[in-house]
């Protein structure tokens, strides 16, 4: 496909490997925030090629693995009532709740399907007046739009057996909870190309300047990747720390306005607890007042929960970038993807289903260069 | 609130329009002999079949014969490419041919929901004999059964198959080497990708056919080209590549390394896995499959399968080593190297 | 986080009032909703999707000039770099 596979070419990606370790005097701690750049950098095993000039900490930017254990739960409660099509995106489907998970709700009877699209769900219930409809609304601001539409949609359609349960996260004040943290080692950040998509990059301005780390717009590919760290480590080794954009086919500074105008019109800013993390205030998108109506928790009376996460798991530390899934304890042993203590082993794009699956062989055999 | 009359059970006369299966047609009385007279025969009938015996009378062949057995519960049950029925005799008599077997004959046993469309019925049936006469394989044997509506997913179909095996050609799962080629006969992930693209939800309009099709003929022209310097066979169905390679690395206590771009995938499959978020090595094929092949035999191997259609985009995809044995290896294009592993479930869409 | 994948226009249509349009991705087509692009494009742009929406415009511009750049860096690159 155009404007992807080009970024793919293993000869530009082979250029900017020399050209990154060329360019470093030192080792620089990188943090790519977003699970997909996870994904990637540890199926090419750019973490490795890049080893004597960088690290990289694998952020949190896993909507699935930071979706609280609470939220979870209301899920699978509502997925159980025999009076509820639960509609969600594939990736929720194996994370474990408390109990269980959205598949062993299904196995049991409960009416669980995945979407694509969140207009998928707003489809199903009107080809189903008889059900009601909830839609899991999970992710960062690039799914927000999204996921803001349908419940836009549902309103103006007049489509009453829709409601979402709402569990988004925004990235900023992620990234300020890391560089706040006093174990921060972070010297710079990959941001997430498609957050930026919708929602431009002036929010990591002020950051980049109080926390004088370079912040690099950065796409999903290899060479994307590649590029971003090599800016990343440029702006390092000159002593700058600016704001840079990568993925310029992709991204403009004010982003695209009518998708943050709707998200900000069906949605506002809340305290949200990030599981493993920890409460983050207004780091969350609650629906506005105005849309109370399709809010799933308020529909179906589910109030508060408080939850004990398993404490065997580290999920916390991972996410914060202070633990590499190998070293915890449990990896690959108490905790597999078959058999996961925390999201970050469920989800594709979590850092430890992504070492394990990937990288674990890692002991067995010298990396190539 | 007004009285709900009760559906009951249905009325016991049958109705003469016959466009849908009804429960009396698995009851085994007249309405069970219409439909295999007027549905199944016609399709499936051979001198074998036709005796409608309790069991087929079939002659010994001094030696071993080969028999596997599988059932098919596949939605939707018409994909592009092709349906349930075609799937079934495919599948099973690959699995036949991946143990080195000659097909000889096929058993279809079909569980019918009732309400099921008869001309959908008859869409399956000949595919199935369309499927079972190219593969020179006929249906020796079946039975039919109805079940209420809702204890079915329109129909599921079982094959059991049987084969001839050559004493001097048994490749199995255990004999791969290090040092054997990884032959891989054609492009993945068209099977998988044209049922995914196909389901209800996801709903991508792409130019994607399963590619089930009869893969002896392939096995045939390796057997007579490098004998048994083919040690391993195998048709990478269910959790695709990867899976079988894990299989057989396991099975044979192999390392494997891949060579990433030595692998075909067909445009379309790979923007649909790219917009799903899958892995194309999880994915389905029903007509390609893996051969391990001694290293000196690899070319005279791979040069036999290019001369079959099926084969024609055959390639080297990697090598079996001795280190780290149970583990499939990628090599990237960039010269990393990232394990392929087995998945715990089913791969599902991601928006991440 | 985030498949965003690239793909062209092919039409563009309303649906109730919201902008959707036929969208190709190498050969695959599905429909996309195009309200928050819908001003900007006509058929044959490119935009970026995710979960059925386009959330962006390509810059094709933009991305012919810096793929170009990458790629005579790299040609450079592979002449001057020991094997």
């Amino acid at each position: 496909m155009r404007y992807l596979n080009e970024y793919r070419d293993p000869a530009l990606a082979r250029t900017l490997v020399r050209q990154i370790l060329q360019t470093a005097t030192r080792r620089w701690v990188l943090m790519e925030v977003c699970g997909g750049q996870t994904h990637t950098i540890v199926k090419q095993g750019l973490d490795e090629l890049l080893a004597p000039a960088v690290e990289m900490i694998h952020g949190p930017g896993c909507p699935v693995c930071v979706t609280s254990l609470e939220q979870i739960d209301k899920a699978l409660l509502l997925a159980a009532r025999p009076d509820v099509l639960f509609t969600s995106f594939g990736d929720m489907l194996r994370v474990p709740g408390s109990e269980c998970d959205l598949q062993q709700i299904r196995a049991r009877g409960g009416d669980v399907r995945v979407v694509y699209s969140p207009l998928d769900a707003l489809a199903l219930a009107i080809r189903h007046p008889d059900k009601q409809v909830v839609f899991f609304a999970v992710g960062f601001e690039t799914t927000a739009p999204a996921n803001a539409m349908a419940v836009w949609r549902a309103r103006e359609l007049g489509v009453g057996n829709f409601s979402v349960l709402v569990s988004h996260v925004t990235v900023p004040p992620a990234m300020i909870a890391i560089l706040d943290s006093p174990e921060n080692r972070v010297q710079g950040f990959l941001a997430a190309g498609h957050v930026c998509s919708v929602m431009g990059w002036t929010e990591y301005e002020p950051i980049a300047e109080r926390y004088r780390v370079p912040i690099v717009v950065t796409g999903f590919e290899p060479v994307d990747i590649l590029e971003g760290i090599a800016l990343a480590v440029r702006q390092l080794e000159a002593g700058r720390h600016e704001v840079e954009n990568q993925y310029v086919r992709a991204v403009r500074r004010a982003g695209t306005p009518p998708a943050r105008d709707l998200v900000y019109r069906v949605f506002e800013l809340a305290d949200r607890k990030w599981r493993g993390v920890g409460m983050i205030p207004r780091s969350g998108l609650a629906l506005r007042p105005e849309f109370s109506d399709f809010d799933a928790e308020l529909r179906f009376g589910l109030g508060s929960m408080e939850v004990d996460e398993p404490a065997e798991c580290r999920a916390g530390e991972v996410l914060r970038g202070t633990l590499k899934p190998f070293q915890c304890p449990a990896f690959g042993g108490r905790c597999t993807p078959e058999r996961p203590l925390g999201a970050p082993m469920v989800s594709s794009e979590g850092a430890c289903a992504a070492y394990y699956n990937y990288g674990r062989h890692r002991a067995a055999i010298a990396p190539e260069s | 609130m007004a009285v709900i009359v009760s559906a009951g059970p249905s009325c016991p006369v049958p109705l003469v329009a016959t466009d849908r299966i009804q429960l009396g047609h698995g009851s085994g009385g007249k309405m069970s002999a219409a439909l295999l007279r007027d549905r199944f025969l016609p399709h499936l009938g051979n001198a074998v079949l036709n005796q409608l015996g309790d069991a087929a009378v079939l002659p010994v062949h001094g030696g071993d014969i080969a028999m596997s057995t599988d059932t098919f519960v596949v939605s939707p049950v018409e994909f592009p490419g092709g349906n349930i029925g075609s799937l079934a005799v495919h599948g099973t008599l690959n699995d036949l041919a991946m143990m080195g077997a000659r097909p000889l004959c096929l058993t279809a046993g079909f569980v019918l929901e009732e309400g099921l469309d008869m001309a959908l019925l008859d869409r399956v049936l000949a595919s199935m004999a369309a499927a079972a006469s190219a593969a020179g394989a006929p249906v020796v044997s079946g039975d039919t059964k109805v079940v209420e509506r809702g204890k079915a997913d329109q129909l599921y179909i079982n094959t059991t198959g049987i084969g001839v095996l050559r004493p001097e050609f048994r490749p199995a799962p255990d004999k791969a080497r290090p040092g054997d080629a990884v032959l891989v006969s054609g492009p993945i992930g068209s099977h998988g990708m044209a049922i995914m693209a196909a389901r209800e939800g996801i709903a991508f309009e792409a130019a994607i056919e399963s590619d089930a099709a009869t893969l002896f003929p392939l096995v045939e022209l390796l057997r007579k080209a490098v004998g048994d310097s083919v040690h391993v066979l195998r048709d990478p169905t269910r959790g695709g590549l990867a899976s079988a390679l894990n299989e057989i690395a396991a099975a044979s206590q192999v390392g494997v390394v891949l060579d990433d771009g030595a692998l075909q995938v067909p445009g379309p499959v790979a923007s649909v896995c790219d917009l799903l978020g899958l892995d194309v090595m999880y994915v389905a094929n029903e007509g390609v499959l893996v051969a391990f092949v001694e290293a000196s035999a690899a070319q005279p191997a791979l040069a036999a399968l290019r001369r079959h259609p099926l084969g024609r985009s055959a390639v080297i995809a990697g090598t079996a080593v001795a280190a780290h044995p149970g583990l499939v290896v990628l090599r990237t294009g960039l010269g990393g190297t990232r394990i392929v592993d087995m998945l715990p479930g089913d791969q599902l869409p991601r928006i991440c | 986080m985030c498949l965003g994948i690239p793909g062209r226009i092919v039409d563009i249509r309303g649906d109730r009032g919201l902008p959707m349009g036929t969208v190709d991705f190498g050969g695959v087509r599905r429909e996309v909703c195009l309200a928050y692009v819908a001003d900007e494009v006509k058929p044959g742009d490119y935009v970026v999707v995710h979960v059925g929406f386009a959330i962006a415009t390509v810059d094709e511009a933009e991305a012919t000039r810096t793929y170009e750049m990458l790629r005579e860096m790299s040609l450079l690159d592979e002449l001057s770099a020991p094997q």
